[in-house]
């Protein structure tokens, strides 16, 4: 067998069309997993019965839920209970980020709890809100300890966004898939999809590392 | 827009769901056994002194920790078999695939535990005239594989949602059964429905399993790794 690159370097077009996909979807679902994990954390966080029980049960279900069902469930049976289609994009958006929302949303949590309570009656003793100590005090302080965790949530969307090609939506792995079937070259084309990535998220990786190096050395 | 939910469809497909949900634990299970003594490996050796066998191990682990599942999974399904000229079936591909990966993720479990394991354990069996191996076998794992026993559940609850992602090349698992039921019976919203809730069930109550260990192992006084 001998290894030739050649065929999948000519197809480089191709491969960062991919990369492109790849990035496109991934900065979608960090955004509004993040975001809505935050919102739906708060509510786990929440006192009021109206706030936590829909959320409990939010991060149960699509903690609980494989995403790849998610996706083809969003891809294949949601449109029939709409009257629009939906690309593959926002299929595989939406399994993503809402599974990444249950996910971070557990990271919230830990991190708002983990805030000593002294800090809470500090805050409202000088006059502030709920709204205002959580703004101003408790998460800035949490945000600091969440970090690693989160950056490990968005290592994880950007390992989850290659599920998008079981619904054909165009990125890295769906273009390894297609130069493979074209040129007959799997072995390059896989390997090359791997490396690529390997190569993304490598430095993530470490940097992670580092950040949870230097957070246990400042507490 | 009223739709009117027909289960029946689904449910006179029931066989091909059990067949599925069956094939589903079968890759499940092999690749938790064969990546939990994998992983064991993989950690003595990453924790070994010498380089020539903690660096390959550090290699693997990082490799099949930093890609995506499904890109290994296409690379040993299409790419092995023409590197080594054999025939590949879906499921060894995923047995493969899925035991390495998990044994990577299993071999951070062992090493933190290991690592946990106070350094006078270590001291104590070595003064008493244990080798290395008779240490680490005897005193040093035993306590230490209890302290792991949540991040294992946690990780065997990955394994079995990753394992859908065998569906993609054509391996008749529980996801694979409801492509195939939907495409038959033009009932995806019922098919899909139905496979996310036994999924759900599923894992729901291997969650609260690892939950409730969890809970007996803090009542006896074991912290636990991650």
């Amino acid at each position: 067998m001998r290894w030739d690159f050649a065929s999948v370097f000519d197809n480089t077009d191709a491969l960062l069309v991919g990369a492109a996909g790849t990035l496109r979807i991934f900065a979608i679902c960090l955004v509004l997993g993040l975001s809505l994990g935050l919102v739906v954390g708060l509510g786990r966080y929440a006192r009021s019965r109206w706030a936590y029980v829909p959320a409990t049960i939010f991060v149960e279900f699509f903690r609980n839920t494989p995403v790849l069902v998610q996706i083809l469930w969003f891809y294949f049976a949601l449109p029939i209970l709409l009257p629009f289609s939906i690309s593959p994009l926002a299929a595989a958006s939406l399994g993503i980020s809402l599974n990444s929302a249950a996910f971070s949303a557990e990271i919230y949590r830990g991190g708002i709890q983990s805030i000593d309570r002294g800090q809470w009656d500090g805050a409202r003793a000088i006059g502030m809100s709920w709204a205002q100590a959580m703004r101003r005090i408790i998460l800035p302080q949490a945000l600091k300890r969440m970090t690693p965790a989160l950056t490990n949530r968005a290592i994880e969307i950007f390992k989850m966004s290659t599920l998008a090609s079981a619904v054909a939506y165009v990125e890295l792995l769906q273009q390894g898939k297609l130069i493979a079937s074209l040129n007959f070259n799997p072995i390059e084309a896989y390997t090359a999809v791997a490396v690529i990535f390997f190569v993304f998220l490598w430095p993530l990786v470490q940097f992670t590392y580092l950040l949870e190096r230097r957070l246990r050395r400042d507490e | 827009m009223t739709y009117t939910w027909d289960f029946a469809p689904v449910v006179a497909n029931w066989d091909l769901l059990a067949e599925g949900l069956l094939n589903t634990l079968k890759v499940t299970g092999t690749a938790l056994s064969c990546g939990l003594a994998l992983g064991l490996v993989l950690a003595l050796m990453r924790l070994s002194r010498h380089r020539l066998t903690s660096w390959p191990a550090g290699f693997v682990i990082e490799v099949f920790r930093t890609t995506p599942p499904l890109v290994q999974l296409f690379w040993f399904f299409f790419a092995l078999p023409l590197l080594v000229g054999i025939e590949m079936t879906p499921f060894m591909a995923a047995a493969v695939t899925f035991s390495i990966q998990s044994a990577a993720f299993f071999a951070e479990v062992f090493r933190a535990g290991i690592q946990s394991v106070e350094r006078g354990q270590w001291d104590g069996a070595r003064a008493i005239g244990m080798t290395y191996a008779q240490a680490m076998q005897r005193i040093v794992l035993p306590q230490a594989v209890k302290r792991m026993i949540p991040a294992f559940m946690e990780r065997a609850i990955e394994l079995m949602k990753t394992t859908t992602l065998v569906a993609t090349i054509s391996y008749a698992d529980l996801l694979f059964a409801a492509n195939e039921i939907s495409q038959k019976t033009f009932r995806p919203l019922e098919t899909y429905t139905v496979v996310a809730l036994v999924y759900f069930v599923l894992i729901f109550l291997a969650s609260l399993l690892a939950r409730q260990l969890e809970l007996r192992l803090a009542r006896s006084g074991e912290s636990t790794v991650r």
